[in-house]
């Protein structure tokens, strides 16, 4: 399983969107999963993310590998400040 | 209005002195004909107050410069920067803030106000400063009083709002406490904006100056030497707030303000939580910018988008919390402040977080410093993480100036050693920001090496990619030498335009934006900057802060984080700060 943490706007992917608590949906694992076979397994549209991806708190990309009980945060294209700017993602295939 | 002030800027320097209440106009002096913001506040402490002296002492000096730009039509330029020796780090500081106050002065043609001297009467003083000249006028019936009363009663006696703003310290400062700020009216007029960090308003306090007035009714517009240049730049700026997604209307800061950044660092595991001692806070949702917007949207009805803290600002970032009964709490919760009374202080109401933001702008403030003291008053055993109602009664202690009110109001580093702590997150004297440097070792890169103390905007949001620093790193990685160098001399050119920082977020992604701030000074000033003034600017801002600091006696051993950072591991990434000493040492050493 991954727990996926939405916010923004992605929350409406997730059961609980009360913007004031914790969205996480949990997605079983496959084998080979990346941030982008999971975005696209959620139905989440590509050009509403944006670069603050975090798996297990580590900066991240959309080609970057999740692991089987990973936390993967996502935030939309709205909110992408600071990370991008400043850091290289972590173990990205892209 | 001097009549020589038509095409070139022909500045003018107005120096204060607080002992026989003089107040002087100069000619700015030819070598700082180019210089403004922090470039001329940093280069008047560097070549004016003797390094070795006491901050609180007759010869420092309060400085006050607004940008190349402030006062004409360039989108978000209304900042003032406000320099001196600082009584928290005993090294130089520079902190500006969003307002009118700085327009209004670079309209009546005032490159830099210098206040110097210290009064003898054990009086507090206003000084008012308007197209006439500049007067004073006994500041007793505001001494002791909230700010934003004292504030609104001085702007409602000089003129109105609308034709005055002012800048004014609260309590903290006139009891000369290291955390007081110096406090400057928003566009309503509202004491809120601060130039919070380092003590600047202890400063203010030891000389007897309370509050200046200004009051730019009948001054000339600010004189353009090559309009053409002027315009191209400030559209090309223009152009690139509206259309980034953070900057523009309706974007993440106009919506979530700052505190946008809560989630974020909270995902990263880099959001200090309990004085440092996690990465990531379980309450961070409740006091995130999304919760700010949904809470107010709940309590007023209808969606409250966030307004411009100063004229001309079109990023609009500065939020106001509403109370249950639809009035308002306070302005504004930005993202440090947020952090620093939230999660810093295992606090997740945001009604507490408005009542000790809203009395730091009373008392007279830097938010930052009082979270990070309550969070080390905390470890002492003065109250227990999370309980909001005992924190806010900390804080009237400060008002009351009670001993240990005034331990409080000295800060993180002071309230340490008075309860016995070790766990101290500061860095010479100044505690630090949002950002665990175990986290992101970027910034604490920046916190360590920085002339200011532990400060985020030293080194703020600034890519390297533009300024030819090749290459992004890992959070993670210790080897940040090039990026925290290019960071600051990045942002000390950006503090000298009058821009506020938070244009980078945009002119980072859109080329064309930098450039046209870029324009923008060369537009004013008549020089022909371009991208590589950036950087040889920035330097030369930096070099002068060096130079003061090493004469102040700052050496290799204060550009330190504290210990306890590369012993005790961070969850949850629990990772400790190892940055070995050398690498910090090579960031400024060529
Ligand atoms: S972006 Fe925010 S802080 Fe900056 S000038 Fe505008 S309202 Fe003020």
């Amino acid at each position: 399983m991954v727990s996926v943490h939405v916010y923004g706007k992605l929350r409406r992917f997730a059961a609980e969107s009360d913007p004031c608590g914790d969205s996480v949906i949990d997605v079983p694992h496959a084998a080979g999963d990346t941030v982008r076979s999971l975005v696209v397994r959620l139905g989440i549209p590509l050009d509403e993310l944006g670069a603050n991806v975090f798996v297990d708190g580590r900066y991240a990309d959309l080609g970057s590998p999740v692991e089987d009980g990973a936390r993967l945060g996502l935030f939309p294209d709205d909110m992408q400040l600071l990370y991008k700017w400043y850091f290289r993602p972590k173990g990205t295939n892209e | 209005m001097d009549p020589e002030r038509t095409g070139v800027r022909m500045d003018r320097m107005l120096r204060v002195n607080m002992t026989d209440r003089s107040a002087t106009f100069e000619p700015l002096p030819a070598a700082y004909r180019n210089r403004a913001g922090r470039w001329l506040t940093s280069s008047i402490v560097h070549d004016e107050v003797p390094a070795s002296c006491h901050p609180l002492g007759p010869n420092n000096k309060v400085i006050f410069s607004p940008g190349f730009v402030t006062g004409t039509a360039a989108p978000t330029s209304s900042r003032i920067s406000v320099g001196g020796k600082s009584p928290l780090t005993g090294g130089i500081k520079e902190a500006n803030a969003g307002t009118g106050w700085g327009r209004r002065l670079a309209r009546l043609g005032i490159r830099a106000l210098v206040v110097e001297g210290q009064s003898t009467d054990n009086r507090f003083w206003l000084l008012k400063v308007d197209t006439k000249g500049a007067t004073f006028e006994p500041a007793d019936p505001w001494v002791g009083k909230k700010l934003s009363e004292a504030v609104a009663a001085i702007a409602a006696k000089s003129g109105g709002k609308e034709r005055v703003d002012v800048c004014a310290i609260g309590v903290a400062g006139e009891h000369r406490m290291g955390a007081a700020g110096v406090c400057f009216t928003d566009r309503e007029g509202r004491a809120s904006r601060y130039a919070g960090r380092g003590g600047l308003g202890a400063v203010l306090g030891s000389k007897g100056l309370k509050a200046i007035v200004v009051d730019d009714s009948g001054a000339a517009d600010v004189p353009i030497a090559d309009k053409a240049t002027f315009d191209s730049g400030r559209k090309k700026l223009a152009a690139a707030l509206g259309e980034h997604a953070i900057t523009k209307p309706k974007g993440a800061l106009n919506s979530y303000g700052t505190a946008v950044l809560v989630n974020i660092l909270n995902e990263a595991g880099g959001l200090p939580t309990r004085n440092f001692r996690e990465g990531r806070f379980e309450g961070a949702a409740k006091i995130a910018g999304e919760a700010i917007f949904a809470g107010n949207k709940e309590r007023l009805g209808h969606d409250l988008y966030n307004h411009p803290c100063s004229p001309g600002c079109i990023i609009a970032c500065s939020n106001t919390w509403h109370h249950k009964d639809r009035s308002e709490h306070t302005s504004c919760i930005e993202y440090e402040s947020d952090w620093a009374f939230g999660a810093d202080c295992g606090i997740s109401d945001l009604d507490q977080i408005a009542e000790l933001n809203l009395l730091c702008n009373e008392y007279g403030l830097d938010t930052i410093e009082i979270g990070g003291t309550l969070g080390v008053a905390a470890e002492g055993g003065l109250w227990k993480f999370g309980d909001g109602k005992r924190a806010i009664e900390l804080v009237h202690e400060i008002d009351k100036a009670t001993p240990l009110g005034r331990i409080l109001g000295n800060g993180a580093l002071i309230t340490g050693r008075a309860f016995g702590v070790t766990r101290v997150p500061h860095v010479k004297g100044q505690s630090m920001p949002a950002y665990e440097p175990r986290a992101v070792k970027g910034i604490g890169m920046t916190y360590a090496v920085s002339t200011m103390g532990a400060d985020h905007t030293s080194g703020y949001t600034i890519a390297p990619e533009i300024l030819g620093v090749s290459g992004k790193l890992d959070p993670l990685d210790p080897k940040k030498t090039d990026l925290a160098r290019t960071f600051q001399y990045a942002t000390a050119f950006i503090d000298s335009t009058g821009h506020c920082l938070f244009i980078a977020f945009a002119i980072l992604d859109i080329a064309s934006g930098f450039e046209g701030v870029v324009e923008e000074c060369s537009g004013v000033l008549g020089t022909k900057w371009t991208m590589d003034d950036v950087g040889r600017i920035g330097k030369a801002v930096l070099d002068l802060e060096l130079d003061f600091n090493r004469r102040a006696g700052f050496t290799a051993a204060d550009d330190r984080l504290p210990e306890f950072m590369s012993r005790e591991p961070l969850p949850p990434h629990n990772g400790v700060w190892d940055v070995p000493d050398a690498e910090i040492d090579k960031v400024f050493a060529s």
